[in-house]
């Protein structure tokens, strides 16, 4: 057993993702770039596959907009889906404030354009403190959830194929055809978590579509509502060594007046690997929901 | 259940308060499960810890003022969360006494949500909790 000290050392460190531990052993791959202080040069170009297009491949984490302003300070996050209060026509919240986990029109002015209903059920799920998200009671994320969370994921490209591992939601696997079939209409594939995607190459952008998804869901954990009308298009660029950037348009007329797009960005992390997360809602019935008593 | 020995703390508390449950959970609010007007400080024993996700539960022995001896459960971060920052299953053996500083379950069990623990020693750590949704970068803020 470690020894206390050294413990609470490592534990108060929790903000450093490079604590090198015992545990889950770090190791960086040959031929990642390393600048002089032999840290990964975030700066470096693009990796290419043999057949030209940008090389995805590798673990990614969540990061900050890089042009952004620093966050204002905490307690006043304009898009952070604050509880029950906010309860917008729309999105509420957007244009920059939080993060698309916890709003998916954070980045949308004026918000996530709400069908009436829609904004309904969104300020409900606030009210309740979001105990029904599906991700609360080790049900899929989905990919919008999945795509913003703060867990790691792995792209693996080939050719033909990419394939996405997320750490979260109970280690997802989505695959992405890239061999030329069409993108199944809406009603042409069983509606599922995280539907039917198919990907091409637009230049140096992989563009992912996806469809037959199923009703009732979250797109973000105040709960935009996803609904089997909807297509989710994902246009990843990566825009240095470190950087990958994620356009994530949301097309679902039954939820929403307009299709409407969230932005996530994320950073090359070489050493890191995904840890295997198998969720034991061992007792859902703890959530309690609602405003809480005076 | 009012027997047990809780220190309600003032403006230290209240700062932390602030500072805890608006940082996020990751899947749920905070308030979903937890009071964030009810913090609580508990000394007991630890007598073992569930290493599952979503969250680890911390079983710890807690002496109320007539001594007798009840369990409470104690809600921390993920383990995958608390791995990468080098918290482990073997780090709480059974038989450490910690004190636990966190925030009470709204549905009035013995349960909290577990902001850190000071060892015997007088060092704290951090249970990541909602503290903390995972290595590597700030927690968004998706719930306060």
């Amino acid at each position: 057993m470690r020894s206390p000290a050294k413990l609470v050392t490592l534990a108060l460190v929790l903000a450093a993702s490079t604590t090198a531990m015992a545990q889950w052993p770090k190791y960086t791959p040959a031929g990642v770039p390393l600048g002089p202080d032999g840290k990964l040069d975030v700066n470096a170009p693009a990796p290419r596959t043999a057949d030209g297009k940008p090389d995805l491949s590798g673990v990614w984490e969540i990061s900050r907009d890089p042009n952004a302003p620093p966050p204002a300070p905490r307690g006043n996050a304009g898009g952070a889906a604050g509880r029950g209060t906010a309860a917008p026509a729309r999105g509420g919240g957007g244009a920059g404030g939080g993060s698309p986990f916890g709003n998916i029109g954070n980045s949308w002015p004026g918000g996530a354009p709400y069908q009436p209903w829609a904004a309904d059920l969104v300020k409900k799920r606030m009210a309740d403190d979001s105990k029904d998200n599906p991700d609360a009671h080790c049900l899929p994320m989905g990919i919008a959830q999945l795509n913003a969370h703060l867990y790691p994921r792995k792209i693996i490209q080939t050719p033909k194929e990419v394939v996405l591992i997320y750490e979260a939601s109970g280690t997802t696997v989505r695959e992405v055809y890239l061999d030329g079939r069409p993108l199944p209409k809406k009603d042409d594939v069983e509606p599922w978590w995280n539907g039917y995607s198919v990907g091409h190459w637009d230049g140096d952008t992989l563009v992912i579509e996806t469809t037959g998804l199923m009703d009732d869901g979250w797109l973000d954990v105040r709960g935009s509502p996803l609904t089997s009308a909807g297509k989710i298009t994902e246009r990843f660029r990566r825009r240095t060594y470190g950087l990958l950037e994620l356009e994530e348009t949301i097309d679902d007329p039954k939820a929403y007046t307009q299709p409407f797009t969230a932005k996530v960005f994320y950073r090359f992390s070489p050493d890191t690997q995904l840890i295997e997360f198998v969720c034991m809602d061992k007792d859902a019935q703890h959530y309690i929901g609602g405003a809480p008593a005076k | 259940m009012r027997t047990f020995k809780m220190v309600f703390v003032g403006a230290a508390a209240a700062a932390a308060l602030l500072a805890g449950p608006s940082r996020a959970e990751a899947h749920h609010a905070f308030a979903a499960e937890f009071d964030a007007r009810q913090p609580i400080t508990l000394r007991g024993t630890v007598t073992r810890v569930e290493w599952i996700n979503p969250h680890t539960w911390i079983h710890i022995d807690v002496k109320d003022p007539d001594g007798n001896v009840v369990e409470w459960m104690i809600e921390g971060g993920t383990p995958n969360t608390l791995l990468r920052a080098g918290v482990d299953r073997k780090s709480l053996p059974a038989g450490t006494e910690i004190v636990v500083d966190g925030y009470r379950a709204k549905s009035g069990l013995n349960r909290a949500n577990g902001r850190d623990i000071t060892l015997a020693d007088g060092r704290k750590l951090s249970l990541g909790s909602s503290l903390k949704g995972s290595a590597g970068g700030d927690t968004p803020t998706d719930k306060k």
